[in-house]
């Protein structure tokens, strides 16, 4: 076996290195730009994933529900947990190096790191973005991007594009102003910024009646990146007040919403809304993939169309054209589904009155975590399926009377959630329509996502803790693994030294398996 | 909303007990902390009623070393007034039954012994001791890096004045005399010799180590990751890397001067102190 180790001039991460997807390596939070958490790795097949064994546990100090979506790159894992960053060595588990910034101003759930060159970065939770050696460790640079005191929060994994760490906002359920902000990767500098939330009299503010400066919008998971056409995908959330519509009456732009964005200059391309006004705190936070599908012409000729499709938590599945943002199709992700009797030609929910948050409640499907949520979906072009976690149930929806104030936690009202039942789907991509399903025991508390590998093996958790791997083209079930607790972030897949491993970083741990060898 | 587990949708029930989300301005907090003749007068009634069981300079004697046991353990402003105000009953920490306002003084100046040292006046001159610290004289850089520069081998002290009271970087530089425990907190800064079965020889830093793998930086800030299976002879060494003979090599003005630009390094403004009432402690 040889020594894993850069050459004398450290092996750097090119923009090309991600662009290529997950082989060996795990470059970035989705795995690929395209948000499709596919990998090319075959080791591990339907055949023999039965033999898969555990190969190491890492304890997270101090962690509990981890958020992490892990990194990795020659043999070294990077995960993070609250304000803080670890390099574990992905074949043995062990601790190479940790950074804690032990002066950030709160703590919160923080969904991983993103590297380039030979930094790594990651966003504490008063809005600094590090940049850390990724061999050894040492501070590059800290470089505060937004100020706490305007109650913006970070939680989501940078994404790196070239040159740029792309980094959102979050916040959104106690009054912040969302935004997207593009830093130079060499020294953190802000190059451009991008409000989710127009300001007075630009184009959008008509939206508003009131309450604008704190209107949410938040863009707290990751986005996606076109390289062809240069152009970002990001999700935004909710409204501020979360339940309370009637202090911002209008469509809220660009809360619940897709937006494109052009990479270098933050111009938006598009949006579309998929809730307007929204009172049910239906983040759209759940990925924009990219893909292309067969379509027909007006002439009845067959072409791949460029599209992008998104699972929302409101319960729709949709696929928008990816250059126009123009709605092409609109499917019930869920079959329980109360509060729209479907959308229109132009994508937007035709309602059914009555499931407004009320003083007495409102009862409405699906409940306030959603129909899906930031939870990772794959697309593997293998098995043309796409993966995604749904969640069928209910709530009770209720406004209050108080006055909002921003930064007290005043969401305007509350939720609550009855039922849970969480269902692994696998669609069509370009109809909604359903392939297989994997239905679980359990209460809606799992926030596992999904990866495919070429090999065809489909990896997720389910929702009473087991790490489960199930056939990609029928869903059936091949093998699983109790880690003890919730499931609280996605796996990945990786190799080191010609070896594949599935790895989760999830309550407290991260779990790392491989197939059994014997003397390992 | 990002995700939501369920006790948080309880809370939006009952928004009527909202938590403030930052530190409250009330009588928990003291009022005179880093005023420096605050600071100025605490040190004296320091010197008068403390001293003599806490060392002049902190480090102990009958009673604990503030330094190391507020560092580990910090205490919040309420609970340093009460220490102060009323002792430790059953303990030799007698109470000072001092007015509010001394005592205030007091913690004032017990904070700024035992905070980040970037949260006071250091004497020295920190230009000076950057020249000191990237000299050959001085050799830091081989060791330690800073925003990037010097060698990823040793500690990062990009933040070491922003983390760690002055006192406790003195004594890195500075080891007391004697101290048996110095050599006994290597883990993860083991200097170590390693020659592989195929004659390669690495030197480095053991960031982490077990019977079967090894975690080595070495002084290019180059990591290995080793599988024991490829080690022929692993020599550890049975002390710090870090020099012990500064105080011999450099003249005590030039380590003042190093410790004042040490105190300048922090990743924060010093007045973005870390917040001991803040939800992170
Ligand atoms: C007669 C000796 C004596 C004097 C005088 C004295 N202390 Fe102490 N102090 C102690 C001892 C002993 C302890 C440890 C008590 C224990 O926890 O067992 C202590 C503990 C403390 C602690 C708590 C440390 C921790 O671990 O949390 C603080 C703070 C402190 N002293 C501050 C002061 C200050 C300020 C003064 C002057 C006003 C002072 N002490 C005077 C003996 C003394
Ligand atoms: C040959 C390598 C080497 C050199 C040269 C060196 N150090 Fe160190 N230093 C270390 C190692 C290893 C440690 C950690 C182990 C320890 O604390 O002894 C350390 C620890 C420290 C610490 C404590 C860090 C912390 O986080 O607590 C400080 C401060 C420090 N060194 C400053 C300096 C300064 C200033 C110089 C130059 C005057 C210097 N060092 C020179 C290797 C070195």
């Amino acid at each position: 076996m040889a020594a894993l180790f850069a050459g004398a001039a450290m092996a750097q991460v090119r923009y090309e290195d991600i662009l290529k997807g997950p082989g060996a390596d795990w470059l970035t939070y989705a795995g690929t730009y395209q948000g499709s958490r596919y990998s090319s790795l075959r080791q591990i097949t339907p055949e023999n994933v039965r033999s898969l064994v555990p190969a190491w546990t890492y304890h997270v100090p101090d962690a509990n529900g981890l958020r992490t979506s892990p990194i990795v790159y020659r043999g070294v894992m990077y995960i993070t947990n609250s304000n803080a960053l670890f390099a574990i060595d992905a074949a043995t588990g062990r601790l190479i190096w940790r950074y804690q910034d032990t002066r950030a101003r709160k703590r919160g759930v923080n969904r991983g790191a993103a590297i380039l060159g030979d930094s790594v970065y990651f966003t504490t939770t008063d809005n600094y973005l590090v940049a850390l050696n990724r061999e050894n460790g040492s501070v590059l640079f800290s470089h505060k991007f937004a100020d706490v005191n305007t109650g913006t929060t970070s939680t989501s994994a940078p994404l790196v594009v070239k040159d740029k760490v792309l980094v959102g906002s979050a916040g959104g359920d106690s009054g912040m102003r969302g935004f997207i902000v593009a830093l130079s990767a060499k020294d953190g500098s802000e190059i451009w910024r991008k409000y989710t939330v127009p300001a007075k009299g630009e184009p959008g503010s008509e939206t508003w009646s009131d309450l604008r400066e704190w209107g949410g919008a938040g863009t707290w998971l990751s986005g996606t990146f076109d390289p062809e056409t240069n152009t970002l995908f990001w999700t935004t959330g909710n409204p501020w007040p979360d339940f309370a519509g009637q202090p911002r009456q209008g469509t809220d732009l660009y809360t619940c919403s897709l937006i494109a964005l052009d990479l270098e200059t933050g111009k938006m391309k598009w949006y579309f809304q998929f809730t307007p006004h929204d009172v049910h705190d239906w983040d759209a936070q759940s990925w924009p993939m990219l893909l292309e599908a067969p379509w027909k012409d007006a002439n009845g000729r067959s072409y791949m169309r460029k599209i992008v499709v998104h699972a929302n938590r409101n319960g729709f599945y949709y696929v928008l054209d990816r250059e126009t943002g123009k709605f092409l199709r609109g499917t019930q992700l869920i079959d329980n589904l109360t509060w729209a009797k479907g959308l229109d030609d132009n994508g937007k929910p035709v309602l059914i009155p009555g499931h407004d948050p009320t003083p007495e409640g409102n009862w409405v499907c699906p409940s306030i975590k959603g129909a899906t949520n930031w939870m990772g979906q794959s697309y593997n072009p293998g098995t043309g399926l796409l993966y995604v976690l749904t969640m069928q149930a209910c709530g009770l929806f209720t406004t209050s009377s108080q006055k909002p104030v921003p930064m007290k936690n005043f969401a305007g009202g509350g939720a609550t959630q009855a039922g849970g039942q969480v269902i692994l789907r696998a669609l069509d991509p370009a109809t909604g329509k359903r392939a297989w399903e994997y239905p679980m025991p359990g209460s809606g508390n799992m926030w596992t996502g999904v990866v495919s590998t070429a090999s065809g093996v489909v990896f997720s958790g389910d929702d009473d803790g087991h790490l489960v791997a199930l056939d990609g083209k029928t869903g059936r079930h091949l093998w699983h693994y109790y880690t003890g607790d919730d499931l609280t972030a996605s796996p990945v897949t990786f190799e080191v030294d010609g070896r594949q491993y599935v790895s989760i970083a999830s309550g407290s741990n991260v779990f790392a398996f491989a197939l059994f060898q014997a003397g390992q | 909303m990002r995700s939501l587990p369920l006790f948080a949708v309880l809370f939006l029930l009952s928004p009527t007990c909202a938590v403030a989300q930052h530190g409250q301005t009330d009588l928990a907090r003291n009022p005179l902390l880093k005023n420096p003749e605050a600071v100025a007068a605490g040190a004296k009634l320091y010197g008068i009623s403390c001293a003599g069981c806490h060392g002049a300079d902190g480090s102990g004697g009958r009673g604990p070393n503030l330094i190391h046991a507020l560092e580990s353990s910090p205490l919040k402003d309420d609970e340093l007034f009460s220490t102060i105000r009323n002792g430790i009953p059953g303990s030799d920490m007698p109470a000072t039954k001092l007015p509010d306002d001394d005592t205030w003084r007091l913690a004032a100046f017990i904070r700024a012994l035992t905070g980040p040292a970037v949260e006071n006046e250091v004497p020295g001159d920190a230009v000076a001791g950057e020249k000191i610290y990237w000299s050959s004289k001085a050799g830091c850089s081989n060791c330690h890096a800073i925003l990037g520069r010097g060698s990823g081998m040793g500690p990062d002290l990009s933040d070491i004045g922003g983390t760690r009271p002055l006192a406790i970087i003195r004594e890195a530089i500075i080891p007391k005399k004697n101290d048996p425990s110095r050599n006994y907190e290597l883990a993860g800064n083991e200097g170590v010799t390693v020659t592989l079965k195929s004659g390669r020889v690495i030197r480095g830093i053991a960031r982490n180590r077990s019977n079967y793998s090894l975690q080595v930086v070495d002084q290019s800030g180059k990591l290995w990751l080793l599988r024991m299976e490829q080690v022929k002879e692993l020599k550890v060494l049975d002390h710090s890397l870090m020099p012990a003979d500064y105080e011999t090599r450099l003249s005590s003005a030039e380590i003042r001067d190093l410790l004042a630009y040490l105190a300048h390094q922090s990743l924060r403004p010093g007045s973005e102190a870390r917040d001991l009432e803040g939800p992170n402690q």
